[in-house]
C-alpha cells in the first residue's frame, strides 16, 4: 500500500506544520504588546484597575495555553470566536476571503496571459535579440519591490492618466491595477520557467518526430511541446501560491483592497489576537493545503516522487 | 390604459427596501461627498472607542447634551440649558423638545438616563470610555425633558466631556431591539446623518436625515472610505477619487500645495510634542542642565525645516487653543552661548553623552531627533538617539522609567483642557509620569479638579505650566497642525482642530 502510506504521511506532516504555525502565531502576537493598553488608548486617567478590567473582559488574564486551546477549538469547529473590537471573526473573514481569492485568481490570470506567449517566444528565438530583451525584462521584474511597482502604476494610471481608480473595491476597474501589479511580479518568474520548460521539450525526441511527420509549427508547439511543458508549469504555479499570498498582503494594503492581507495588518496594529490568529492560520492552512494537493497529485502522476 | 408608477414612489420603495432598518424619513443619495480617512474605527458604538477615526464619522451621526463645534466653544446641544444646584453636587439639564433618533424613537430624559446607565454599567466596563465619566454617580429623570446628574465628585471638565465620545446619547429601545452587537455596526443617533451601511475595512456610508431638528445637511450622502496606506489616500485625493482626505502625512504636504485642484487646510490640533527630562537620574537632575538643553535647540528652525511650518511653537505641553495655556510664557529662546555658559556653570564637561528615547515608528520625530542631536553637539553634548519598538516604549521604557536623560512625549486630549495632559505629566503616581514627585504640582492639580470655577481652574493650570517652565521640567517642541486635503469643488468645509470633521454644511460645486 505505498500510495496509502504516502498520503497518510503527507497528511500528518501537513497537520503538524499547521499546528506549529498556529502555536507560533499565538505566541508571537502576544509579544507585540498589551491589547488592553491599545483599547484604553489616550483617554485620560486610565488606571491599572481599568487595564485589569479590560484584560479580564477580553479573557487575557487566563494562562497562555488555555487561551491557545480555546483558539484551536474555535479553529477546528470553524466558529473562529470573537474579535476584540469588531464582532465575529468568521463574518469578517467571510467578507475578506472572497476578495482575496478574486485578486489572487485575477493576478494568476494576468501572469499566465503574459508569461506563456512571452516564454514560448523567448524559447523559439533562443539567443536572439527579443529573447535577450525578455530575459533582461524578467530580471528587472524580479528586482522590483512589489509595493513600489504598485505605487508607480497608481501614479501613472490614476493620477497622470486617470484611467483606473487608485484604490477600492467598487467595480471591475478597481481590480485592474492590483491584479496587474501582482501579475507582473509573478510573470517575471513564470516567463523564465515557461522558457526553460519549452526549451527542454522542444529538444525532446517526440517533438522531432512531430516535426518529421510534417505537422505545422503551430501544432508542434502548442499541441506537443506546450502540453508536455505544462505539467511542470502547473506544478510550479501551485507552489507559487505561497509567494502569491505573501505578495497579496502588501498589495492589498497599497490598493486598499478589503481582503485577508488588509484584515491581518489591521489586526496586528490593533493587537487583535483572535482576528490575527485566525487570519494567519487560515492563510497558512491554505498554503499547506495547496502544497499538499500538489504533492499528492504529482505523486499520483509520477510514481518516482512517492518514494522520495 | 397605461399605468406608470410615479418615480418618487418607486424611489421611496427602493430606498425602503435597501435601508430596512432605518426609518423611511431618509432621503436618497443624489449628491455624495467622498471622504478618505486613515483608520477604520472598527466599531461605531460611542462607548467602545476612543479613536479619532470614530470622531470624524460619529460626530455626524450622534449628539451629546452639549455641542462643541469647530470653534471649540461649548454650546447647547441636546440640552438647551444646564445649571448647578446643591453646592454643585447636582447638575440639572433641560432637554430639547421634539428631537427624534433616526429610527423615529423620541429623544427624552429616559434616553439620557439609559445612555449613562449603560456607560457606567456592565456594558461600559468593557470599553475605554467609562473611566472618563466616573465622576457621575447617577442620572435621575425629573420629568420627560429634565434630568439631574448627581455627582460622585466635582468634575470641572464634565461639561466639555458631555460634548464628545462616551457621552453621545443613544436610543434605548433600538439597542434593546437589535442588541449590542448590531448597534456596534449600525448605530442610530440624533445627528444630521444616519448610518446607511458600514462595511468593516472598506467604508461607512452616511445618508442625511430630513428629520434633523437643526436643519438639513446640504449633501445627500457621505461615503467615508478607510484607506490606511498614505500614498494611496493621497493618490485618491489628487486623482479626484475623494473630495476630502483626512490625516495628511507630512511628506505629502508639498505635493498637495502644488496641485491645482486640491487645497491644504491646516488648523492647530490638540497634539503637542515635547521632550521630557529625566529629573531623577543623570545630569538632567540639575535644572541648569535642563535649561541649557532648552536654550540649545532652535525649535522655530525645526518647525520651518522639518514640519514645513505646519506647527506652532509652544512654551508648555499645550497649544494656544488649550484651556490653561499661559500666554505670557515665551518659548525658550534659542541661545547656544547661554546654553554653553549654563553647562559650564553646572560643571558638565564638553563631549558628555546623553540619550533620547522615543518610539521608532514616529517618522517625523525620528528626523527631528537627528536635528536635536546636531544642535546639542554644537553646545558640547553628544546625544545618542534610541528608537524603540512602539509597544516596548509605551509599555516598558516610558512608564517604568527606563529612559535616558531625554524622552519623547506626544499627547493631545480632544477636550483641549490642560488638565488632561498636565495631570498625567506632573501628578505623582501617574502611569505616564515616571520621575516627577512634587507636592506643589500635586496640590495645584488636585485643586483645579475640585472646583467648577473656571477662573480658579485657569489660574491653577497656568500656575502648573509656569512652574514646569521655570523649572524646565520639559522641553516643549511644537503643537502639530491637523491637516486636511480638500478638493476645490468642496465648499463650506470648516476644519475641525480635534479631527471631528463635520459634513453638515459642506456643499459640492
Amino acid at each position: 500500500m505505498p500510495i496509502f502510506r504516502f498520503v497518510i504521511q503527507r497528511l500528518l506532516q501537513a497537520i503538524l506544520v499547521t499546528l506549529a504555525v498556529t502555536l507560533f502565531v499565538a505566541f508571537a502576537i502576544r509579544l507585540t504588546g498589551d491589547p488592553a493598553v491599545m483599547m484604553a488608548g489616550d483617554s485620560s486617567g486610565v488606571t491599572e484597575e481599568d487595564l485589569a478590567r479590560i484584560r479580564e473582559a477580553l479573557g487575557l488574564n487566563r494562562p497562555f495555553f488555555v487561551q491557545y486551546f480555546d483558539f484551536l477549538k474555535s479553529l477546528v469547529t470553524g466558529d473562529l470566536g470573537e474579535s476584540f473590537f469588531r464582532g465575529s471573526v468568521r463574518d469578517l473573514i467571510a467578507i475578506a476571503m472572497p476578495s482575496t481569492l478574486l485578486l489572487a485568481i485575477a493576478s494568476m490570470a494576468v501572469s499566465i496571459l503574459i508569461s506563456i506567449p512571452l516564454g514560448i517566444h523567448s524559447a523559439l528565438h533562443k539567443g536572439g535579440l527579443s529573447d535577450q530583451f525578455i530575459r533582461v525584462l524578467s530580471l528587472v521584474g524580479l528586482s522590483f519591490p512589489n509595493f513600489w511597482l504598485g505605487i508607480m502604476l497608481v501614479l501613472l494610471f490614476s493620477i497622470t492618466f486617470p484611467i483606473f481608480p487608485a484604490s477600492g473595491f467598487d467595480s471591475w476597474q478597481s481590480l485592474i491595477l492590483p491584479a496587474t501589479t501582482i501579475g507582473i511580479i509573478l510573470t517575471a518568474t513564470n516567463v523564465r520557467l515557461v522558457r526553460t520548460q519549452m526549451l527542454e521539450t522542444l529538444s525532446a525526441q517526440y517533438v522531432m518526430v512531430a516535426r518529421a511527420k510534417g505537422l505545422s509549427e503551430w501544432s508542434v508547439i502548442y499541441k506537443h511541446a506546450l502540453r508536455n511543458a505544462a505539467i511542470s508549469i502547473v506544478t510550479f504555479l501551485g507552489l507559487q501560491f505561497g509567494n502569491l499570498i505573501g505578495g497579496l498582503v502588501i498589495i492589498e494594503l497599497v490598493f486598499n483592497w478589503p481582503g485577508m492581507g488588509t484584515l491581518s495588518v489591521e489586526a496586528i496594529s490593533q493587537r487583535d489576537y483572535p482576528l490575527l490568529q485566525a487570519t494567519v492560520s487560515i492563510l497558512a492552512i491554505m498554503i499547506v493545503a495547496v502544497n499538499l494537493a500538489v504533492d499528492l497529485v504529482y505523486g499520483l502522476i509520477d510514481p518516482r516522487i512517492r518514494v522520495a | 390604459m397605461s399605468f406608470s408608477i410615479p418615480k418618487n414612489v418607486l424611489r421611496s420603495a427602493l430606498v425602503a427596501t435597501a435601508l430596512t432598518a432605518l426609518s423611511p424619513a431618509i432621503s436618497w443619495a443624489e449628491t455624495t461627498l467622498n471622504v478618505a480617512q486613515r483608520q477604520d474605527p472598527q466599531n461605531l458604538d460611542p462607548i467602545d472607542t476612543f479613536r479619532l477615526s470614530w470622531g470624524s464619522i460619529a460626530s455626524n451621526v450622534f449628539e451629546g447634551l452639549v455641542f462643541r463645534g469647530e470653534d471649540l466653544q461649548l454650546q447647547p446641544g441636546l440640552a438647551t440649558s444646564w445649571e448647578f444646584h446643591d453646592n454643585e453636587t447636582r447638575i440639572r439639564f433641560n432637554l430639547r423638545e421634539g428631537v427624534a433618533f433616526h429610527n423615529g424613537e423620541p429623544f427624552n430624559a429616559g434616553a439620557v438616563k439609559y445612555t449613562f446607565d449603560r456607560l457606567l454599567g456592565e456594558q461600559g466596563a468593557k470599553g475605554p470610555q467609562r473611566s472618563n465619566y466616573t465622576s457621575i454617580k447617577e442620572v435621575v429623570v425629573v420629568d420627560d425633558l429634565t434630568v439631574d446628574f448627581l455627582m460622585e465628585r466635582p468634575d470641572p471638565v464634565l461639561i466639555t466631556k458631555l460634548a464628545g465620545y462616551g457621552a453621545m446619547i443613544v436610543p434605548p429601545k433600538y439597542i434593546e431591539e437589535v442588541g449590542e452587537e448590531a448597534f456596534d455596526m449600525k448605530p442610530v443617533g440624533t445627528g444630521p446623518f444616519a448610518v446607511a451601511e458600514y462595511t468593516p475595512t472598506v467604508n461607512v456610508k452616511l445618508v442625511k436625515t430630513n428629520t434633523y431638528w437643526n436643519g438639513e445637511a446640504k449633501v445627500d450622502a457621505v461615503d467615508i472610505r478607510f484607506i490606511s496606506e498614505d500614498a494611496t489616500r493621497m493618490a485618491e485625493l489628487l486623482s479626484g477619487g475623494v473630495d476630502i482626505a483626512l490625516n495628511i502625512p507630512k511628506p505629502s504636504v508639498e505635493t498637495i500645495k502644488q496641485n491645482d485642484n486640491v487645497d491644504l487646510v491646516a488648523v492647530d490640533g490638540p497634539t503637542v510634542v515635547i521632550n521630557r527630562f529625566n529629573t531623577s537620574t543623570g545630569i538632567t537632575t540639575d535644572p541648569r542642565v535642563r535649561r541649557a538643553i532648552a536654550h540649545a535647540i532652535d525649535t522655530n528652525a525645526i518647525i520651518e525645516a522639518m514640519l514645513g511650518g505646519l506647527a506652532s511653537p509652544i512654551s508648555s505641553a499645550q497649544g494656544e487653543k488649550s484651556f490653561g495655556n499661559a500666554s505670557d510664557l515665551q518659548p525658550y529662546a534659542y541661545d547656544p552661548e547661554k546654553a554653553k555658559a549654563l553647562l559650564a556653570e553646572a560643571g558638565i564637561a564638553p563631549g558628555t553623552e546623553i540619550s533620547l528615547d522615543f518610539p521608532g515608528n514616529m517618522d517625523t520625530f525620528r528626523e527631528v531627533s537627528q536635528v536635536i542631536a546636531a544642535y546639542l553637539d554644537m553646545v558640547g553634548l553628544k546625544l545618542n538617539v534610541r528608537p524603540h519598538e512602539n509597544s516596548v516604549y509605551f509599555n516598558d521604557i516610558h512608564p517604568n522609567g527606563k529612559t535616558g536623560e531625554l524622552y519623547y512625549f506626544g499627547w493631545g486630549g480632544w477636550t483641549f483642557d490642560f488638565d488632561n495632559t498636565a495631570y498625567l505629566l506632573y501628578h505623582s503616581g501617574e502611569r505616564q509620569n515616571p520621575y516627577i514627585v512634587d507636592e506643589k504640582l500635586d496640590a495645584l492639580l488636585d485643586a483645579q479638579r475640585a472646583t467648577y470655577d473656571t477662573n480658579v481652574r485657569q489660574d491653577a493650570l497656568q500656575a502648573v505650566a509656569t512652574y514646569a517652565y521655570d523649572n524646565t521640567l520639559d522641553l516643549p517642541l511644537y503643537n502639530e497642525a491637523t491637516l486636511y486635503g480638500v478638493n476645490k469643488s468642496v465648499e463650506g468645509f470648516v476644519p475641525a482642530p480635534d479631527d471631528r470633521a463635520r459634513y453638515f454644511n459642506v456643499t459640492l460645486k
